[in-house]
């Protein structure tokens, strides 16, 4: 662990020096400098709303990514467990998982408007069907063997599901919002650039068309920020619940 | 008292998109006394586990019955509890955990359940490891947690499906050992499949021969070597080797016979 934190931490070195060293001797607007890019960001969050748009995105996030987390569990739950449901459902969830998303935003402007319940439908589509799919799927194949014990030990329907085929597919459930999250930030931006322009979306719109490249990064930036510490949230979410599991993952 | 009565089984199966019938057992007879122990021997194929399933009342047979003192078998009861070769613990929970979950599935309040969770877990020598998560126990360590799982709901009748077959040869030695320590004790009535002749012999009141396609009982036999039984003295014995001789020479002429 402390390997990989000193690894991470060297890497980010790295990759920051290069940036600088190549900005400042480029000279181009393209590539500003990195320590341009930080002073944009100190001014953006002083002045600039960065802070406020944010917290707007944030939000969005939230509610859309906790909507698809309780609908996608909910879903996969049932298709898992009622063959019936699933042969209903299959057909629409593979092909709304394998297309893309985006298609979907015309149909979304004309059935929410261009306000907030739009963006959190873009980023509850974006993550929603990963998350039905992977609880699905972890329902479905619960262990027979232990299916079939405590079916001899005398477990009642509701005991089966709640004490063994939902544990059981929680390592699949959690793959699943591991998936979700990093769709769903995606969601969250492309929201803000394709409908209203209000949060980190719009501020990238906004920089990026002014060829305010120093304040473009740093949006950027911090994008790349919020999607890291989702994911990091989720993981360790994950390695709560399934500390169980064995790892098998290589010191 | 255990009563099977004429019971058989035919499972569908899809070959190659046909569905053929198979038939797990055909009018098998036989009857288990309180407190014995008896083992199922038999080629894989047999019907053996099947037979024990049906016993537990996890699938049902499409003709004949068992009678568990008088009653007819239609589901899982209390008065049985399975021992399973995979060990089929649950891999979220504790040892503890594992033994306490046949409790908790009939309602036993949280305190009572950890106690006798406890004392059994001391009684098959794991008192130690309650709070170890199962991958974190030999095979050996998991299946006596298997054990204290089934005896923690007190049953009357034991039923055991191949228990040390994955485990290696030295364990399942000891284990076969602690188990008869346990009856001798507990005096429970136990159902045990196996394909072990060695294991049949030594632990059971009487071994049941088994031949496949259809399953059927081809032979009981009485095991009068005296108990307790010391191991390294019965398996020396001459009726010991007689006896595993006998059972291998009619499961010789059995599977012969089907090819």
């Amino acid at each position: 662990m402390n390997h990989r934190l000193t690894a991470n931490l060297a890497s980010i070195l790295t990759f920051a020096i290069i940036w600088e060293v190549l900005g400042n001797s480029l000279q181009t607007i393209l590539i500003p400098p990195l320590s341009q890019v930080g002073s944009a960001w100190l001014r953006l969050v002083k002045t600039g709303g960065l802070l406020e748009n944010l917290l707007v995105s944030l939000g969005t996030l939230a509610v859309g990514f906790l909507l698809a987390v309780l609908l996608g569990v909910a879903m996969g739950v049932l298709m898992g467990r009622f063959r019936e449901v699933e042969h209903l459902l299959d057909l629409y969830v593979n092909a709304l998982m394998a297309s893309p998303t985006i298609a979907f935003i015309p149909v979304l402007i004309l059935w929410f408007g261009l306000g907030v319940q739009s963006r959190i439908a873009v980023v509850f589509l974006f993550s929603f069907f990963v998350i039905a799919v992977n609880t699905q799927t972890g329902v479905k194949h619960a262990d027979l063997a232990l299916v079939e014990m405590a079916r001899s030990f005398g477990a009642k329907e509701w005991q089966l599901f709640y004490k063994v085929e939902l544990p059981a597919a929680l390592p699949m459930i959690m793959a699943g919002l591991r998936l979700g999250i990093g769709r769903a930030v995606k969601g969250m931006v492309t929201g803000e650039m394709l409908l209203a322009l209000t949060g980190m979306g719009a501020m990238i719109m906004q920089y990026g068309s002014a060829f305010a490249t120093d304040a473009l990064f740093a949006v950027i930036l911090t994008v790349l920020g919020v999607a890291l510490i989702a994911m990091k949230l989720v993981q360790a979410l994950d390695r709560r619940l399934t500390s169980w599991k064995v790892e098998i993952a290589v010191e | 008292m255990v009563e099977i009565q004429r019971v058989s089984k035919t499972f569908q199966k899809v070959v190659k998109e046909k569905t053929v019938e198979v038939k797990a057992l055909a009018d098998v007879d036989l009857s288990i006394r309180d407190k014995e122990f008896v083992s199922i021997i038999g080629p894989s194929g047999c019907g053996k586990t099947t037979l024990l399933r049906i016993i537990d009342g996890l699938i049902s047979c499409d003709s004949g019955q068992v009678l568990i003192n008088s009653r007819k078998v239609t589901s899982p009861g209390p008065d049985r509890a399975v021992v399973f070769q995979t060990f089929a613990l649950l891999p979220w929970r504790t040892v503890l955990g594992n033994v306490e979950f046949s409790l908790e599935l009939r309602g036993v309040p949280k305190e009572e359940r950890t106690q006798i969770g406890r004392s059994y877990l001391e009684l098959v020598g794991l008192a130690e490891f309650e709070h170890h998560f199962p991958h974190e126990l030999s095979g050996g360590m998991q299946q006596r947690a298997g054990l204290a799982r089934a005896l923690a709901v007190n049953p009357q009748i034991l039923l055991m499906d191949e228990p040390f077959g994955s485990v290696d040869a030295q364990t399942r030695q000891l284990l076969q050992e602690e188990l008869l320590d346990l009856w001798q004790r507990e005096k429970k009535t136990v159902v045990f499949v196996t394909h072990s002749m060695d294991e049949a012999v030594y632990l059971s009141d009487r071994v049941v021969i088994m031949t496949p396609r259809p399953g059927h009982v081809a032979e009981v036999l009485n095991v009068p070597l005296p108990r307790p039984r010391s191991p390294d003295d019965v398996r020396r014995s001459r009726e010991f080797v007689e006896l595993t001789n006998y059972i291998w020479e009619s499961l010789k002429k059995a599977m012969r016979r089907e090819r």
